[in-house]
């Protein structure tokens, strides 16, 4: 039982990250890889690695965004595909690195193959077709990954009272990131809690009785959510939330020397190819 | 009084001062066990029927509190007690400024806390002086890492951020969590959960700390553990108010005891004539032990299992005391040389080369045998595996060594889910259908009211009324208070005819009438012929009902 639901849990996180890429908005879906972000980072020495302030990174994510809507040409692509994966290199997230560049590596290789564009071997171009379509979200998603696994909540909501965000925005985000995980683990108790009344809860039953499974999770996940939300506010009202006045950060950031040359060495190839395209 | 060190500090002013308190909630008579999970709503044999109030003719409001004066002075440390509903939580409320801000309702004379007065002030007002702690650990923190959280009541009030960094060391420091301070509390257990949440409430240094139940989901480590970060506190002259039924814990700390029930004060009186009244007079009252030693020797008898895991000693400690041994019968579950665990749930986990020795966390489990109609209490700290082996017992987690046996035999994950099951601390996952009765013939092959033949109808309405259910058969079960929710569950259980019930905490933050309630269910059980395994802090109830207990 635990070998599935493990299973579960490591193909969710890659999965939600490519939806919210695709959507350009790397970063609904890889808050929910920030606590395993900060996990990791507090796990190992974290001495001699790269700390970039959050708006560096929000603004790489930016850019990332921006390569997909200007449709960039392959080198310009692959060349700052090489400069994310160096930053995610640079701050140790050596796995992740790895993972990114391999995939990029393959799904590059996949693409420049020249398919036969007719005959019977004509329906083998939807693989290199594909390919292009996977790669050009990779720069997103490694961003993606880049910002929200390197930062801490605490970096984040400071870099968003930094922004002049107004706390109507930043408190809803500060919920998000804690309510991920109380969502994962809420799923986790009610499919155990399906197992033992012997209520069919795989995904084979997902497809077969869509609506009943759905219903049989989502009632109790929102029912949980509703009484959590409301310790939640109680809990944060009492320290104060509600406070009309200037709300602080206790995390420091800066935009420093280092923040200024990643942001221009990144942004130079992209400007580089919209004036040669203009 | 007691509290002469304070008068020794010079502070004995008036500090809380409520006169003439009334409150009814406006939103609905559930807005008192919204937070508590459960309601007082079976007929409380122990106490008499003062409970005018809530069969008057306005039965669908009854106030949370009539009439209720009271004054506390700087310094004290006041304990509320009663059972559940008798308004302490709305009391503590009252002092937070929660009441009738948030909780909003109906509030008459007044409520003034450090010349805050209840209605009046804004509960941003209320933040900079009074410090709250509420009774779920899981709930109560609303950022993601223990700096953060710590940091957070700081930077709400706008401190300047080197302030607020000094602030979060020197508290961390003083209460001995500066190891804690760049962990993701999702990780901590629910006694550091607990203390992280009493540190936060410090922030800002309170004049008045407000803790409405903190210890419902805690053993007895972490109970110490709060015991003496509260004897810190009082110590810088805070002014403490706890609701409490578990009364044991802080018993040294009190100056003073405040009687609640149905929504008034009965009694209130200095710690030292309170601690000198009889044992039944406090159990009339529906309260909890002031002192365990008791529960907790009766529980050490019953401990036949070894404390330390013999690792690799099969013919361990079997649980059953010898005059019930039923030579015929084998025992409904057993475990032979069992380690318990999970491994390392990394994303990508799968692609890593196998490593034995990379486990997060294992444990070897000395054999124990359950047997039909036996209620057997299983202990230990937070951390130690109880929740692992429940889940291991009950095929929701895998051995990571040994085997399962079921009347002797080796049985399979999915053997064990289909003959236990196991009712959560929060039953609100496991109830799954729109009415009380259909949650049983969700267990059934017929899932629902109109296929299912009459057998299976009568059978459901047996158990229902069984477990004095009968009369909300039609009910929606979210709409249940928590002791009913748990019944339903158990219901749903007995319905699948299980033969291992496993409870996971069923006694947490009841008092001692429902706590009763829960154990004689217990028996019950039992005496129907099922193996019921408890997961315990709650010496009281393991001293109380639990056959023999297994202690890990």
């Amino acid at each position: 039982m635990t070998g599935i639901i493990t299973t579960r849990g490591t193909a969710g996180t890659p999965a939600t990250t490519a939806t919210g890429g695709a959507a350009s908005s790397g970063g609904v879906a890889a808050v929910g890889t920030i606590e395993t972000a900060t996990t990791a980072g507090t796990a190992g020495a974290r001495a001699r690695r790269l700390r970039l302030d959050p708006r560096t990174k929000l603004f790489l994510l930016l850019e990332a965004n921006l390569l997909l809507f200007c449709h960039v040409d392959t080198r310009t692509e692959a060349l700052l595909t090489g400069f994310f994966l160096l930053l995610l290199f640079l701050s140790g997230r050596i796995r992740a690195g790895v993972r990114f560049a391999l995939i990029y590596a393959v799904l590059l290789a996949l693409s420049l193959i020249e398919p036969p564009t007719h005959g019977t071997g004509a329906w083998l171009a939807i693989f290199p077709m594909l390919a292009v379509g996977i790669r050009m979200l990779l720069p997103c998603l490694i961003t993606g990954a880049f910002a929200f696994t390197t930062t801490t909540p605490g970096e984040f909501t400071a870099a968003l009272r930094r922004m002049r965000i107004p706390e109507a925005v930043i408190i809803p985000c500060i919920v998000v990131i804690r309510f991920f995980p109380t969502l994962r683990e809420d799923y986790r108790h009610i499919r155990n809690a399906m197992a033992l009344r012997g209520i069919p809860s795989g995904g084979r039953s997902l497809l077969r009785h869509p609506a009943q499974s759905l219903e049989y999770i989502i009632v109790p996940l929102l029912m949980n959510a509703t009484t959590v939300a409301q310790d939640l506010s109680v809990a944060a009202l009492t320290k104060g939330l509600g406070n009309p006045g200037r709300h602080t950060s206790m995390t420091d950031i800066r935009i420093g020397l280092l923040d200024w040359a990643v942001m221009a060495l990144c942004a130079l190839p992209l400007i580089l190819f919209l004036a040669g395209s203009l | 009084m007691s509290n002469a060190p304070d008068s020794r500090n010079g502070t004995g002013r008036i500090i809380i001062d409520a006169q003439h308190i009334g409150f009814r909630y406006r939103t609905g008579p559930s807005a008192e066990t919204e937070t508590t999970g459960r309601a007082a709503t079976a007929a409380s044999p122990a106490t008499g029927t003062l409970a005018n109030a809530s069969s008057g003719a306005s039965a669908n409001v009854p106030a949370a509190l009539d009439d209720v004066t009271l004054t506390v002075r700087n310094g004290e440390f006041v304990v509320l007690c009663g059972q559940s509903g008798c308004g302490k939580t709305t009391f503590t409320r009252l002092l937070n400024g929660l009441t009738p801000a948030f909780h909003t309702g109906d509030l008459t004379g007044s409520c003034t806390v450090y010349g805050l007065r209840s209605g009046q002030a804004a509960i941003e007002e209320y933040a900079a002086v009074v410090g709250s702690v509420f009774q779920n650990p899981k709930t109560q923190y609303f950022n993601a890492l223990v700096a953060d959280e710590l940091a957070f009541p700081c930077e709400n009030a706008g401190w300047e951020p080197s302030a607020i960094r000094e602030r979060v060391r020197e508290v961390a420091e003083s209460f001995g969590i500066a190891h804690l301070l760049d962990r993701s509390i999702f990780q901590l257990s629910g006694g550091q959960k607990q203390r992280i949440a009493v540190a936060a409430a410090c922030m800002l240094r309170p004049r008045l700390l407000v803790l409405d139940e903190p210890t419902s989901n805690l053993d007895r480590q972490a109970m110490a553990d709060l015991n003496a970060m509260l004897s810190h506190i009082k110590a810088s002259n805070v002014t403490i108010v706890v609701a409490e039924h578990r009364l044991a814990w802080c018993a040294d700390l009190a100056d003073r005891y405040v009687l609640f029930e149905s929504g008034h004060i009965m009694l209130d009186c200095p710690s030292d004539r309170f601690r000198s009244m009889p044992e039944h007079q406090r159990e009339q009252w529906g309260l909890r032990a002031l002192d365990l030693s008791a529960s907790h020797a009766a529980v050490r008898q019953r401990v036949t299992a070894a404390p330390q895991p013999r690792n690799g000693i099969t013919a361990a400690a079997t649980t059953i005391g010898p005059q019930l041994r039923p030579d015929a019968t084998s025992p409904v579950i057993a475990t032979r040389g069992l380690t318990v665990g999970y491994r390392d749930a990394r994303p990508f986990g799968r692609l890593r080369r196998p490593n034995p020795g990379h486990e997060r966390f294992s444990r070897t489990i000395p054999d124990l045998s359950l047997y039909a109609g036996r209620i057997v209490g299983l202990m230990g700290h937070n951390g130690v595996g109880k929740t692992t082996l429940v889940r291991t017992l009950v095929g929701l987690a895998k051995p990571l060594a040994g085997n399962v046996l079921r009347h002797g035999e080796t049985a399979s994950s999915a053997e064990l889910t289909r003959h236990g099951f196991l009712v959560m601390q929060d039953v609100n996952y496991q109830l799954f259908a729109d009415s009380v009765r259909g949650e049983l013939l969700l267990s059934t092959p017929y899932r629902n009211e109109f296929d299912a033949p009459e057998d299976i109808l009568q059978t459901a309405d047996r158990i229902l009324a069984d477990l004095d259910l009968a009369g909300l058969a039609d009910r929606h079960p979210m709409s249940l208070s928590g002791g009913q929710k748990q019944r339903t569950a158990i219901a749903s259980a007995l319905m699948c005819d299980k033969e291992l019930i496993v409870l996971d905490e069923p006694t947490s933050g009841l008092d001692l009438c429902h706590m009763r309630q829960v154990g004689a269910l217990l028996r019950d059980l039992a005496d129907r012929g099922k193996a019921v395994l408890v997961v315990t802090h709650d010496e009281e109830l393991a001293a109380e009902w639990c056959d023999t207990v297994v202690l890990l």
